[in-house]
């Protein structure tokens, strides 16, 4: 799903899922179109990357135009485009940018196994898990909550946003609690019961888990509130670029912001970098001054594709211009194209 | 303590009148002040005696265990009866976690760990700052079995014990012959502890071989055995990929609820499968031998072996999990011939040869890390000054102990009298007299009808409620 018939680098599509956050892989992410899938398979081993890709070349959906890099074949990009319109679609993934959605689904989960023991005055149970930390936290939660409505509560809200979900990931969501008397059903039993792949069910509940985090951000009233805000970054960009960001919107140069944070150009370059690629308002003719935007848009006027741009283009017409410069404009064009 | 108090102590905290047999001479031997080898047949709540004696003497009760599964489900059992001041350090922890429960060790009453965690300097520095009453290695077979070949941080465990100084050590198992209750006490370096030792037969368990001339036959006789004899079953494999695709083929041929389990699940899938089992809602799971281990189901009938174990304590063990509930139970063994070049090619993979082992040491010399499980196992041993010859030596005697428990296996399966005399034999235990209740001669047939073990009519399985009601049942009192 993430490769298209132009040649893509494998080594960076894999580190967009697993949610490397280098400029390198994001501005591979941008360019590829797959932003949206940064860390959402967060922990998957290279190994099992590879053996996908080897089972897809050996298919004959993926070749390789060179080391490195492998393109969809165009019996792949018609299996591709018939596996889009069947398989399960994810559309909230982008909520892994800004929310631990991993840690809130495992607290949650717990949170929602305690209520419905509650609610049925049953105290002893095998719990969900036992990870002290998610305990602890879950512990002083429910302290907080009153019991005797706790139980209304939960089955408003969550009828609510099952209510708004196409069929059937009401049934995944709800099939995936445990919680009194329900112990919940594995991927494995939802897969049989639906007629559908262990993975597609992963593929719907990752998404549930997202959706339903973007949905509680929107319920700030919601018992379980308190639980997500933690876990909730105001911003996808890391704190100390963001700082840096900052900095630079007071409309201070990229050099005078490096004297002023006391860190090295290259370091403030980086962080521009990453924020111009996550944030989609970044005061790109600002930084990169006008004059600047000029002369590149000359050099590449008659370049449509942007991950074709070369930086040796730049250097024969302008070689005192930094790469940094080139990149950045780079990441201008793909946005502008993009919006 | 008074006898009287410990009683009172179980009915108010556990709810029970008795103790099963070996609990109350273990705990009495602790709290007298000895260090103790426990061999308690499997289903003895071999836990509870850690539990009330840590209830009873100040100070933390540290348990070593083999798996990071096992650990979890020993915390989620101990919370579901009502001790909250529990924790497993596991490398699944997040690091802030982990520092959390070191920092507050002395708000817990009981840590679970692994041999490897508890030898980091900054787990073995934060324990040793906090006194133990009670240092538990659960399954201390480990160390004969496990310790030289595979886990050998399993052998340092005597060093670890003595730097943290409990008050008292348990070692508890469920199955040992004499020479590993031997290593056990020698590693630990307890000479003196004292051994309560009971025996590992399980009466009410009948022992069935079923000897099939292939894979085919031996499918079909699993799926005649799973459909005509009572439930709840286990079926053991060797093997994770087998697991799931018998239990995908058992549960479209036989209308049965089937579930694979295996250490390749998460554990969210773990708890499921287990809390499914436990309510009733699966009639037969298919799982490598880490299931089970954990959990406490009193009624499952019948224990059914794809592949052999990889040893008779093993099997003993494993059976074991059938018929706690003191009911007439089944296990049989399926067995064709070759089965047993499955357990060599397992026991294959931690062997090694002089010239591996010679090797191995050089590339130490070199400091050159290890990347393979091999080399990582040999690494213990150069950190610990062995010799080339000595290491040589371990692993040679710890294959001839393998191919020895694979002979004894053998004789098992094939035996012609009674099965139950040969697997007594081997844990130094006399002969039991057979009678039709004991165990399945060679040639004869399994009597289901005879031990009362013929399943019953299954209902059909309702069809999965919708998820409005599925939701009802969850968070509304009365429905
Ligand atoms: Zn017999």
């Amino acid at each position: 799903m993430m490769f298209s018939t132009e040649p893509r680098r494998a080594k960076a599509v894999f580190n967009v899922l697993r949610g490397r956050r280098t400029v390198s892989t994001l501005f591979a992410g941008l360019t590829y179109d797959c932003l949206s899938a940064l860390d959402s398979w967060h922990g998957v081993p290279m190994e099992k990357f590879l053996a996908s890709l080897q089972e897809l070349l050996t298919a004959g959906d993926l070749a390789t135009p060179m080391e490195g890099y492998v393109q969809l074949t165009t019996a792949g990009a018609a299996h591709k485009e018939q596996l889009q319109a069947t398989l399960y679609q994810p559309v909230a993934f982008r909520a892994f940018q800004t929310i631990d959605v991993r840690r809130f689904t495992a607290i949650s989960a717990l949170a929602l196994q305690v209520a419905s023991q509650a609610v049925h005055h049953q105290n002893r149970y095998y719990p969900l898990t036992t990870d002290p930390g998610i305990q602890a936290i879950v512990k002083q939660w429910f302290r907080r909550q009153t019991v005797a409505h706790l139980g209304e509560q939960l089955h408003t809200e969550l009828t609510t946003f099952l209510q708004s979900l196409p069929a059937p990931l009401p049934t995944v969501f709800v099939a995936s609690i445990s919680g009194f008397e329900n112990p919940g059903q594995t991927d494995q039993q939802l897969a049989t019961q639906l007629d559908k792949t262990p993975l597609e069910i992963l593929v719907m509940r990752k998404d549930l888990a997202c959706r339903w985090c973007l949905w509680l951000e929107t319920q700030p009233q919601s018992c379980l509130a308190t639980l997500l805000q933690p876990l909730v970054k105001s911003n996808p960009v890391t704190p100390s670029a963001w700082q840096t960001y900052q900095t630079v919107q007071q409309g201070l140069t990229v050099e005078q912001v490096a004297i002023q944070r006391r860190l090295k150009l290259s370091t403030v370059r980086e962080h521009l970098l990453e924020v111009a690629i996550l944030v989609p308002t970044f005061p790109y003719t600002q930084v990169l001054t006008p004059a600047r935007v000029q002369t590149l848009t000359e050099i590449f006027a008659d370049q449509p594709v942007v991950a074709n741009w070369r930086f040796e283009q730049v250097q024969t017409v302008a070689p005192e211009m930094d790469f940094f410069w080139f990149r950045l404009f780079q990441i201008m064009r793909c946005q502008t194209n993009a919006a | 303590m008074q006898r009287e108090q410990i009683y009172q102590l179980l009915k108010q905290k556990y709810g029970f009148d008795e103790f099963r047999p070996g609990q109350y001479e273990v705990i009495s031997q602790l709290l007298a002040g000895q260090d103790v080898l426990a061999v308690l047949p499997t289903g003895t709540g071999k836990s509870l005696i850690y539990q009330l004696v840590g209830t009873i003497m100040p100070g933390l009760v540290v348990v070593v265990s083999p798996l990071i599964s096992l650990m979890q489900d020993q915390v989620a059992r101990l919370n579901y009866q009502g001790e909250k001041q529990v924790a497993a350090l596991t490398s699944q922890l997040s690091f802030g976690t982990r520092q959390q429960v070191l920092r507050h060790l002395n708000a817990y009453k009981f840590l679970f760990v692994s041999p490897e965690m508890l030898k980091q300097p900054e787990v073995l520095a934060a324990v040793q700052a906090t006194p133990i009453a009670l240092f538990v290695v659960d399954e201390a077979h480990c160390i004969s079995t496990w310790g030289p070949d595979f886990r050998p941080d399993y052998l340092a465990l005597g060093q670890l014990r003595e730097q943290l100084q409990p008050q008292r050590t348990l070692m508890l198992t469920a199955t040992a012959t004499t020479q590993v209750r031997q290593d056990i006490l020698a590693q630990l370096r307890l000479p003196a502890a004292q051994q309560v030792v009971y025996s590992a037969n399980r009466p009410n368990i009948y022992l069935g071989v079923a000897a099939v001339a292939n894979e085919d036959e031996k499918r079909q006789m699993l799926q005649q055995l799973v459909v005509t004899v009572k439930g709840p079953t286990i079926v053991y494999f060797s093997s994770k990929r087998q697991t799931d695709l018998i239990a995908e083929w058992l549960q479209s041929t036989t209308g049965l609820r089937v579930a694979g389990y295996h250490a390749g699940l998460s554990g969210e899938d773990r708890f499921k499968i287990q809390q499914q089992f436990m309510a009733g809602q699966l009639d037969v799971i298919c799982a490598t031998s880490a299931f089970g281990m954990g959990i406490d189901k009193a009624d499952i009938r019948l224990v059914i072996h794809y592949h052999l174990p990889t040893s008779l304590a093993d099997y003993v063990q494993e059976i074991g999990r059938a018929g706690r509930d003191g009911g007439q139970s089944l296990a049989v063994l399926l067995y064709a011939p070759g089965d047993e070049q499955l357990v060599r090619n397992l026991n294959d993979l931690t062997s090694a040869s002089a010239n591996e082992i010679t090797q191995a040491f050089q590339l130490y010399q070199q400091n050159i890390t290890p990347h393979d499980d091999l080399g990582q196992v040999l690494q213990f041993y150069w950190e610990h000054d062995y010799t080339v010859e000595q290491v040589t030596k371990i692993f040679e005697k710890r294959q001839r102990g393998k191919n020895d428990e694979l002979r004894q296996l053998l004789a098992y399966v094939q035996a012609e009298g009674c099965r139950r005399a040969v697997l007594l034999a081997h844990f130094d235990e006399p002969a039991p007299t057979h009678t039709n209740e004991c165990c399945q001669l060679k040639g004869d047939s399994l009597p289901v009808a005879a031990l009362n073990l013929q399943a019953p009519l299954r209902a059909q399985t309702p069809p999965n409620p919708a998820w409005e009601s599925i939701l009802d049942q969850l968070f509304l009192q009365n429905s």
